[in-house]
């Protein structure tokens, strides 16, 4: 799945998907929940929290 | 370089801003009521040439959370400029009505204030494009 597809299925722009796979920006939980449903994995498999600014 | 298409219409619309306000700020001496209202005719009519072409050669058009949580910051860096510029302009015009004894008919202190106030709507109008613009280039 390229980018675009995934930024068209979730409903966001390419940049945000970039964004969010740079660790740039942190997406809404509803967002987040859209990207893993798309990608078929859960929440926990598709974003991990890490403190001091690592995602 | 990718540009979303809020992206190109901020660029767009700070070349508007520069390429309207540019001449009139630094290439006129003299202020008048119809120079400020030409120039608001102006950057309209440049505003919908130039997001008429960017929508017409954009094919994907979405804005999203992240479009929305920096043009908050954009406006939120605009207004704080606006009201500090405000405050500034007041107490200057306070200090030179008082202190600095200046004197001037009312015609020609609605033409500064007019002037003055434009200008500040102006500083804050970029400050904001260009706040997006940078947040836009960091990613965020």
């Amino acid at each position: 799945m390229t980018q675009q597809e995934l930024a068209d299925r979730v409903g966001v722009t390419r940049q945000t998907v970039i964004a969010i796979e740079q660790d740039k920006y942190s997406p809404s939980l509803e967002t987040a929940f859209k990207v893993a449903m798309v990608l078929g994995v859960s929440l926990e498999q598709c974003f991990q929290y890490e403190p001091h600014g690592k995602r | 370089m990718s540009l979303s298409y809020r992206e190109k219409s901020l660029y767009a619309s700070l070349v508007a801003e520069l390429v309207v306000y540019g001449p009139y700020f630094f290439l006129h001496r003299q202020n008048s009521v119809n120079k400020v209202a030409g120039m608001i005719v102006a950057i309209i009519v440049l505003q919908i040439i130039l997001q008429s072409i960017i929508a017409g050669f954009t094919r994907h058009r979405v804005t999203d959370e992240r479009d929305r949580l920096i043009e908050l910051r954009g406006y939120r860096a605009g207004y704080l400029t606006f009201v500090s510029l405000m405050a500034l302009g007041l107490a200057m015009l306070w200090f030179h009505a008082t202190v600095g004894h200046l004197h001037m008919d009312n015609r020609m202190m609605g033409l500064h204030f007019l002037s003055v106030f434009f200008g500040i709507l102006v500083i804050a109008d970029i400050t904001k494009t260009a706040t997006q613009i940078i947040a836009y280039r960091r990613a965020l």
